[in-house]
């Protein structure tokens, strides 16, 4: 089946579907090996690592369960602080966790959502990433496992978003400079 | 030569909201960013840091340059430049003599690309402002919330 064609708010393929199925199996492969006979935890936080996660889980060829959070976006002028809005639905004591993520950026939300799963205590816990954009890294995470180190542009698809759209694209695009609407 | 701290860091507090309040910022994208720092629970320092960057001949600094925060749990100081890509080239010059005389000193500049893109990311719309108020781009005062 083609790939859909590129989005009107897009420039350019950054990663073809076949060279992220071609990565995405490599990483499974990865842990294939790493995490032979264990049983293994591969958790994300919703929505962006969901089709990596899909993708990924299905590439390893070990045990593993999934399991999924999800944390309130940050809101200008409300102040608070980050909340899990959806908690994982299992234990992880002891257990090998793999935290997969569909983009690193600054690094602020996996910080965070590590600092949480630590505190659990879990047997093991890794980062597998699909992209690194490192440019701009604030926290210095630990990543095990990394698809692509990717350039300093904001990229959609294959469970990247803008505003919610542009999730379902089998392919990494980069998006249009004039796509992020100023007013 | 060392840099000397100045008498505007605020640390926040690491486990409340409202860190922000009391501190005047210079630009409403640094209180922004200082609120997205707060979220996630990140403890930061407001210009706590003055680096001496250019003396005269008698010893006597001429030029310093203050990063806006400093992150002490990632030992790294943020720079946020808002302004227009064409006027922060002076702002570049200093953080490129501040990594010459201080190369042990980590410093991460967010250009105003950066910061939309951020925000963008956390589905908000930006808008830009007026020179007469420090230009650059904030968050758009109507936008809804997405994810």
């Amino acid at each position: 089946m083609a790939s859909p064609p590129l989005p009107e708010s897009c420039d350019a393929v950054l990663l073809s579907e076949e060279r992220i199925r071609e990565r995405v199996t490599e990483l499974g492969a990865a842990l294939t090996r790493d995490y032979e006979g264990q049983e293994l935890r591969l958790v994300t936080v919703l929505r962006g690592g969901l089709i990596f996660l899909a993708d990924l889980a299905r590439a390893t060829d070990v045990p593993l369960q999934l399991d999924f959070m999800a944390v309130s976006p940050y809101a200008p002028g409300r102040g608070g602080v980050v909340r899990v809005t959806k908690d994982l639905d299992d234990d992880i004591t002891d257990a090998a966790v793999v935290l997969v993520e569909d983009v690193i950026d600054t690094g602020l939300t996996v910080n965070y959502v590590l600092s949480l799963l630590r505190a659990r205590r879990p047997r093991s816990l890794e980062v597998c990433a699909l992209l690194d954009k490192d440019v701009r890294r604030i926290a210095d995470v630990p990543i095990a496992h990394r698809g692509f180190r990717i350039p300093d542009r904001f990229v959609v698809g294959y469970g990247l978003d803008l505003k919610g759209r542009y999730r379902n694209l089998p392919y990494v695009a980069t998006l249009r400079e004039d796509a992020l609407e100023v007013r | 030569m060392s840099p000397s701290p100045s008498d505007t860091g605020h640390p926040a507090d690491e486990t409340s909201s409202g860190a922000v309040d009391g501190i005047d910022f210079a630009h409403p994208s640094e209180r922004v960013a200082a609120e997205i720092l707060d979220f996630y629970r990140v403890r930061w320092e407001y210009e706590p840091t003055t680096f001496p960057i250019e003396w005269d001949s008698n010893g006597n600094v001429i030029a310093s340059f203050s990063p806006d925060f400093y992150l002490p749990d990632f030992d790294v100081y943020i720079e946020l430049t808002t302004m227009s890509q064409k006027l922060v080239t002076k702002k570049n010059r200093k953080v490129r003599r501040l990594k010459e005389l201080y190369p042990d000193v980590n410093i991460r500049i967010f250009y105003q690309k950066d910061f939309r893109r951020l925000l963008q990311r956390f589905g908000l719309a930006v808008e830009e402002q007026p020179q007469r108020v420090g230009g650059g781009v904030v968050i758009a005062k109507d936008e809804d919330q997405g994810e």
